[in-house]
């Protein structure tokens, strides 16, 4: 009973804790590279500055449709952390790119249909990997329900390390972290589909970053299931990674990042996948 | 609750070069680098006008950039502030009365901080953005609607 209480308390303070995480990173980002960096509250000073701006929308379902992209990240998470079906997780989050997607194709905007454009072929590049850790895990457990993997006690990066490998690969893109940040590219396209919300109406969509953040550093957390300190462990060195893999490295362009998501990341995966059908691993 | 004290804390500056020779540019630029580090005040170089508070206008108007210069303008949401960085963007400067150049931005748009040095330091740009900016930027009436 006291373990629902805390899902609750987590997917209710998850926009918080998104946000925390947020600052955090800037933080860590300025030091690497030798900066102080803003304060860890900074992401919450934004939040509350981009609510007292004028209100500027393009069109209602645009706005319609970034909020909903917001509240199916939310729900994913929700269904995540309550130990719902993996399956279903991985489709929501997929739902709540593709809400974004069709805000991007609703404008005029070119960098906007650019950036949805290359939204759609970042789904492409990480989306099979997740869909093969998730057969994967059912392989290994029999079910897909992440509460099996809490209950079954094992820790998963024990038994698919390989698997979690093409999870680090593929964190990028998902997180739109250099070098896989095509589809925000703030430098090219700067923000690519985000680029027509504005003031309160982007809120949603600034929001839904942080709300990423916690979703893919849950799914890490997932591999130390069994045990928490190994999880703990394992999102903080997956945070410094994928900081440091963004300041150290530049934008490669979508071939690129799909020529290697699908030819290495993803034969990573299925290799894990043969090796448990085969029960070596 | 009022919210127009977090306009000072986190102004993002839409960055916009209206016809210069780029040494102000650079000079801006360094103050996002480490030794300067602007970002530790809240600012960051959005490069989208719906986003962004604070337009920074560096080199004078010419006659092809004053079109896009008013457009970006008006894309920008209220509260917004506008400030022309250097000579050139305040008055013209050097390039003054030549045949592709209209002179100073405030023929255009409304200018709220000109900084009117002959050149920019990292220093200046600075004291504009991070002194004088944010409190234009607090201070600025809530925009009303029609």
């Amino acid at each position: 009973m006291k373990n629902e209480w805390l899902q609750i308390v987590l997917i209710i303070l998850a926009p918080v804790i998104g946000g925390l995480i947020a600052g955090f990173e800037r933080i860590i980002r300025a030091r690497m590279q030798r900066r102080i960096g803003p304060p860890l509250l900074q992401p919450f000073y934004d939040f509350l500055k981009l609510a007292d701006k004028r209100k500027m929308m393009v069109h209602s379902t645009h706005v319609f449709l970034g909020l909903m992209h917001f509240l199916a990240l939310w729900f994913a998470l929700a269904v995540l952390i309550l130990g719902g079906d993996l399956i279903l997780v991985i489709f929501l989050h997929l739902l709540s790119s593709a809400l974004l997607i069709l805000a991007g194709y609703s404008t005029r905007s070119i960098f906007s249909h650019l950036g949805a454009n290359r939204m759609a072929i970042s789904i492409l590049a990480y989306e099979p990997v997740l869909i093969l850790m998730a057969v994967t895990i059912y392989m290994i457990n029999g079910s897909f329900d992440v509460s099996v993997i809490f209950s079954s006690g094992e820790s998963l990066i024990l038994k698919m390390p390989l698997a979690f490998i093409a999870l680090l690969m593929i964190l990028p893109v998902k997180l739109k972290k250099s070098p896989f940040d095509v589809a925000e590219a703030h430098q090219e396209i700067t923000g690519g589909a985000e680029i027509e919300f504005s003031g309160i109406f982007y809120e949603a969509v600034y929001t839904a970053k942080w709300l990423d953040n916690v979703f893919c550093y849950t799914l890490v957390y997932l591999f130390g299931a069994g045990n928490p300190l190994l999880g703990a462990g394992l999102v903080v060195g997956v945070f410094l990674y994928v900081n440091a893999l963004d300041n150290s490295s530049a934008r490669v362009n979508y071939r690129q990042m799909l020529r290697f998501t699908i030819g290495v990341a993803l034969p990573v995966a299925f290799i894990n996948l043969l090796l448990s059908i085969l029960h070596i691993l | 609750m009022k919210l127009n004290k977090y306009r000072k804390k986190s102004p993002w500056i839409l960055h916009y070069n209206a016809g210069g020779c780029n040494g102000c540019d650079i000079e801006i630029l360094a103050c996002l680098a480490p030794k300067y580090d602007i970002e530790r005040f809240g600012i960051i170089n959005t490069g989208n006008p719906k986003q962004s508070d604070i337009l920074l206008v560096t080199g004078p108007v010419t006659k092809r950039s004053r079109e896009r210069l008013v457009e970006i303008y008006n894309q920008m949401p209220e509260p917004k502030v506008v400030i022309s960085c250097g000579a050139c963007a305040s008055t013209g400067g050097v390039f003054r009365g030549m045949y592709n150049c209209e002179g100073g931005i405030d023929q255009y748009i409304p200018v709220d901080v000109c900084m009117r040095l002959r050149y920019q330091t990292p220093n200046k740009s600075l004291t504009g953005l991070y002194r004088h900016s944010p409190s234009w930027l607090k201070n600025q009436k809530k925009w009303n609607h029609p």
